[in-house]
Parts: C-alpha cells; sequence; structure tokens
C-alpha cells in the first residue's frame, strides 16, 4: 500500500500515526512546500516574540519521519500543484509525479486578505503570518530597519490588519521590536470570535499597557507606498485617519487551502466535505485539518474549524481509516481555545461564547473581578460554552461537561462562582471516567 | 500499564499524597526542605479536592488517547509508546494551557510549564509511585488495567 500525505504539520503527521497504528508495512510519502520538520504553527509568535528558539517548535522528533518510514518530500517546488484522482497521482509544483493508493490532504489554511486600494502586489515590508517563514521574514525586516530608524531618530512602526488570534498573537510579538504597533479590527472588538465586548476590554487594555494600540470598528481603506511602487509606508484608515507604517502584516482571516480538491472534483462547503471516517467525496481521498468542514456538535453549523486539537483527531482518524481500521470515527467537534499574552493573562474558551441575542434559549452567568473575568453560557439543562480569563482552573472539567452534555441541574451552581472540581460532577459520571479500565474489586 | 486509581470512599482527606508528592518531585527529596526553602517551591501533581465527609484525590488518569496530547501545540506533552506515561517537556513547553483546557479531569496545572503526575518515572526511585506509599488508607492503588477494555470504553463514549 503506498499512502501520500500532503502537508506536514499537526494533522498530517496525526494522519501518518493513524496509519502506523494499523499498517507497519506500507510505504508513507509526505509533501511540503516547507522545508521544515513539522513545526506548532501557533509556536511562531513566539519565535517572533523572541520566547522560543526556532529550532525547539518541532512537535516530532527528528527520527520520528524515519521511525515511521516516512520520505520526506519537502522544499521548495514541492507543493502540490495537481491531483488527479483517476490515474491516483499528484504532480508537484517542480514536475515530479507521485502516485497513491490512498492519499489525504492535510494542507491546512492560507491568509485571506480582501484587496485595499492601492497595495503593491509585491511589497517587501509587507507579511503574513502563518508559517515558521513568515515569522522569521517579519523579524529579519525588523532587523534591517531598526538600526536605520534609530540613527535617524524615528520610531519603527507596525501596523496589523486583522484583530483575531493570529493578528493579535503578531502584534504581541511585534511589540518586542518595533516601537509603536497597531491593531486594526474592522469588527466590533478583537478576538472577536473568542471573546465578547467585556473580555475583549480587558484584554485592550492590557495591550495598551504594552504599547500596542487596538483600534476596533476600522480598518485600511488605501495603502500608500513610496517612490519605488512597492515600499508601504502608510495606511489610510475608513475613519479618515492615517498611520505612517514601516511594516505591515495581513492577517485578516484565513480560507482552506483547498484548490487542489475543489478543482479534482471534491465536494466542498464551507470546506471540504468528508465523512465519518475522514474521506472526501472522490474515492481514496482522505482530507483532515483546517481545510475541512466541521460539523459543529453544539451549534449544528458546518465550516472549518481550524484548531490544534481537532487536526490531531481527524488526522488520526483519516490514517487509520485509510489503513482499514473502521471502528474510529470523527464526528464532528467544537471549539476549544487556549492563548495567553505577555505571561500576563491567560485566555481559555470553549464552544458557544457569544450566543445569539434573538435567542432566549441561551443563559449567560459572567463573574467578573479585575483581571478575571468569567462567562459561562448555558442552554436548558447543559453548558455550552465559557471564557475563563486569568481563573484556568477547572477548564478542562467544564470542557468535558460541555462535550457529554452532563446535566447541569445534577451539579451545583458554585461551579459558576468558583473553579469546578472532579467532585461537582454527579457520582455516575465521575466514577465512570475516573475509573476507566480499573476492574472495580472490594473495599475490605 | 498499571496506573494510580482514587478510591474516593476510602479517602479521608489527610493530604499525606500532596506531601509525598511535593517531596518526590523536590531538588531536595526532603519533605521539610521541599516545603520550607527549595526555590523555586516544588510542586504536587496530585491533589485532594473536597472535606473530611468526601473527597478524592486527583492525578493523571494517563490516558490512553490524551486529549492534553492532541492539544499539545509545542510538542511538549508526550505518550510514552512503550510505557503509556504521559510527560511534559519543560523545556518545549511555552506555558499555553491548552492541556488544562483539554484535560477532563482538571489534572494538568500550568506555572512557567505545565505540571502534572509522571507516575514518580522520571528520577524519583523505584517502586508504586510516592502518593500511593503514602497513602495510610489504600484510597490510591497502583494497579493494572487492562488497555484494551480501556480503549473499547473511550471509544464508546462513556
Amino acid at each position: 500500500m503506498d499512502y501520500l500525505v500532503l502537508g506536514n504539520s499537526a494533522a498530517a503527521c496525526a494522519t501518518v500515526d493513524g496509519i502506523r497504528t494499523q499498517d507497519k508495512e506500507g510505504t508513507i510519502t509526505m509533501v511540503s512546500p516547507e522545508p521544515y520538520d513539522a513545526y506548532g504553527t501557533p509556536l511562531i509568535s513566539y519565535i517572533l516574540k523572541g520566547s522560543v528558539d526556532a529550532d525547539n517548535v518541532f512537535i516530532r522528533k527528528p527520527e520520528w519521519y524515519e521511525n515511521n518510514g516516512v520520505v520526506k518530500v519537502f522544499g521548495e517546488g514541492k507543493g502540490a500543484a495537481k491531483i488527479d484522482p483517476k490515474g491516483q497521482t499528484v504532480t508537484l509544483e517542480d514536475g515530479t509525479e507521485l502516485s497513491y493508493d490512498k492519499l489525504c490532504v492535510a494542507t491546512g489554511s492560507v491568509p485571506f486578505t480582501p484587496p485595499i486600494e492601492g497595495m503593491p502586489e509585491d511589497a517587501p515590508n509587507r507579511f503574513t503570518f502563518l508559517t515558521m517563514d513568515a515569522a522569521l521574514s517579519v523579524k529579519e525586516h525588523i532587523d534591517q530597519i531598526a538600526a536605520d530608524k534609530a540613527a535617524k531618530g524615528e520610531p519603527t512602526r507596525a501596523v496589523v490588519i486583522g484583530g483575531g488570534l493570529i493578528g493579535a498573537k503578531a502584534a504581541e510579538g511585534l511589540c518586542y521590536h518595533c516601537d509603536e504597533v497597531t491593531v486594526l479590527e474592522l469588527g466590533p472588538r478583537i478576538l472577536q470570535a473568542v471573546l465578547d465586548d467585556d473580555a475583549s476590554a480587558i484584554l485592550t487594555n492590557l495591550l495598551r499597557e504594552h504599547g500596542i494600540t487596538p483600534m476596533s470598528g476600522v480598518t485600511a481603506s488605501k495603502i500608500r507606498v513610496a517612490d519605488d511602487g512597492q515600499t508601504i509606508i502608510g495606511c489610510e484608515l475608513t475613519n479618515g485617519d492615517y498611520l505612517d507604517c514601516d511594516l505591515l502584516v495581513t492577517a485578516v482571516g484565513v480560507r482552506p487551502n483547498s484548490s487542489l480538491l475543489v478543482e479534482a472534483g471534491a465536494e466542498e462547503g464551507r470546506g471540504i466535505i468528508c465523512d465519518e471516517y475522514m474521506q472526501t467525496s472522490l474515492p481514496n481521498i482522505y482530507a483532515a485539518g483546517d481545510l475541512t468542514s466541521v460539523h459543529n456538535v453544539l451549534t449544528g453549523a458546518d465550516a472549518p474549524l481550524a484548531l490544534w486539537p481537532n487536526a490531531n483527531e481527524q488526522g488520526r482518524v483519516a490514517g487509520m481509516a485509510m489503513a482499514g481500521y473502521t471502528d474510529l470515527t470523527y464526528d464532528g467537534s467544537f471549539a476549544v481555545n487556549a492563548v495567553g499574552f505577555f505571561d500576563e493573562m491567560d485566555i481559555l474558551t470553549c464552544g458557544v461564547i457569544n450566543p445569539p441575542e434573538d435567542d432566549d434559549s441561551y443563559e449567560v452567568r459572567i463573574e467578573t473581578d479585575g483581571e478575571v473575568y468569567t462567562k459561562f453560557v448555558t442552554k436548558e439543562d447543559a453548558l455550552q460554552g465559557y471564557i475563563l480569563m486569568n481563573r484556568p482552573q477547572g477548564a478542562g472539567i467544564y470542557t468535558n461537561v460541555v462535550r457529554q452534555g452532563i446535566p447541569l441541574s445534577k451539579m451545583t451552581d458554585e461551579i459558576f462562582t468558583r473553579p469546578i472540581e472532579e467532585l461537582d460532577m454527579p457520582k455516575e459520571y465521575r466514577a465512570a471516567h475516573m475509573r476507566k479500565g480499573y476492574v472495580e474489586r472490594s473495599a475490605s | 500499564m498499571k496506573r494510580v486509581y482514587s478510591l474516593e470512599d476510602r479517602c479521608l482527606n489527610c493530604r499525606l499524597c500532596e506531601v509525598a508528592c511535593k517531596t518526590a518531585h523536590s531538588a531536595t527529596g526532603d519533605t521539610f526542605k521541599a516545603y520550607k526553602w527549595e526555590e523555586p517551591e516544588p510542586s504536587a501533581r496530585v491533589h485532594v479536592e473536597g472535606t473530611n465527609k468526601a473527597s478524592i484525590a486527583v492525578n493523571c488518569r494517563h490516558c490512553a488517547e490524551p486529549n492534553c496530547v492532541e492539544g499539545c501545540i509545542a510538542g511538549a506533552m508526550k505518550k510514552d509508546p512503550e510505557t503509556g506515561i504521559v510527560t511534559c517537556d519543560k523545556d518545549k513547553c511555552v506555558g499555553c494551557r491548552t492541556c488544562m483546557a483539554m484535560c477532563p479531569f482538571g489534572a494538568v496545572r500550568v506555572e512557567e510549564y505545565a505540571l502534572k503526575c509522571d507516575l514518580c518515572t522520571t528520577g524519583y526511585g523505584d517502586g508504586d509511585p510516592a502518593c500511593v506509599r503514602a497513602c495510610i488508607n489504600q484510597a490510591l492503588i497502583f494497579v493494572e488495567s487492562d488497555e484494551a477494555e480501556l480503549l473499547a470504553v473511550e471509544r464508546s463514549g462513556e
């Protein structure tokens, strides 16, 4: 059996691990346009910040590839360019043709930037923030301009378009290098998807203390360039302001990196549509990770869920199914996010955070005390989601209450005002999961 | 694999397991020094919840398919394929707390890095884990669990 995996991040590596739980013999080839072994993509902001070395971000040991018999086809020109589902081949950008019996596409997502007037084709000081190379390029660019700016007595100024997780973490990294960092978020608040207005305001205060200026409800309307026609020098804003800019990071959003699959005929909704084994609508072709459409088990929505744990879970299911194991299925998920800023603030979020205002079946319970902010969203007898800002204790137990739909009526309401504990769980649930695999014996 | 199981009906809330765990994970291996002098102060990886009437010692279950490993963005949290023991590599951990949001038992804490039970396997001597040896009422036991049964239970979604 010849397995081919397009991609080399969480979902791709989990796919290989999944295959190898079943099939120790088949050949596995991994294809990626990036030259590196698999790394923790979210760590790129830590690289920029300087708190983690670029050689300490790998998610597998170097020998993992060899130990799993993986042929690495990595580097420039090694991105996949075409999938032929009938001939069961994949053609790479450099013309190399690879054949497969089973294919998994785990190519993640790519940055999406809406067109902005005046944006040059090939600006040397415009960056996205999704890959290790992107983070290293940002760092290199800052190093190049910093001395020059210092000599002129001018501040270095960075603008980040997009105040989601990627933009906010890029801004955190940038503020260690630039004198002025501005984040432009067209939506009503920073971290729009995972926070509400009040929690976002607490984060905004922290960012300001560290020299970052978050602006919501505003974005760049026009880019100004230098005489060379390419170098960005500033942004005109939708509110009429103007910002000088030595470096621009665009982090508005991402979209599934699914074009090859779609061209090959795979069914796509908001992401690639897969069955419970992560197989696409095409025979022998599977997909896992950020490019797939995920059924949200809380809201019923179908959309990509570009999150690390989800990529790992999907990859494992895909890999095992590719190798013939069909007792494990992927049945949808919900969001669980953890993000921290400046070693001063930790934010854990899960599930439904901002329930629709016109739906009164949801209830919201908020506790706030200085920098601590907790929010629980319930619906009928079930916990649907939470924000835990600077109070991480018990987070995973809440996540489990959401996942298992444990009836809130069987627990004390105190779990909304102090960290939940194992003992708060109804005894039947607690016993089941604390004693998994342990055969009960008499207490004598 | 052998795991530590906690029997809440036998737990007295004496917290000797916490003392033993903290000592086992200290630099000196001396309880007095661990509590009074060591900097940084070592941390117990087991914690007892509750009151004298109802309590339970919670520690890592070393799950067959650990959510904390699945969620780890840094490649720090690993399950040893041979022993099944889940440990965190503190040199790789970035302290993001995804593991805390993922662990259904609340068995991971994060200070500078993630702290969790390692079954006393990373250099704290032989024999049963320190918490089990310290437990005066057999509320903590270290016994073999059937991996196949475990997987079956987990995959049935219970």
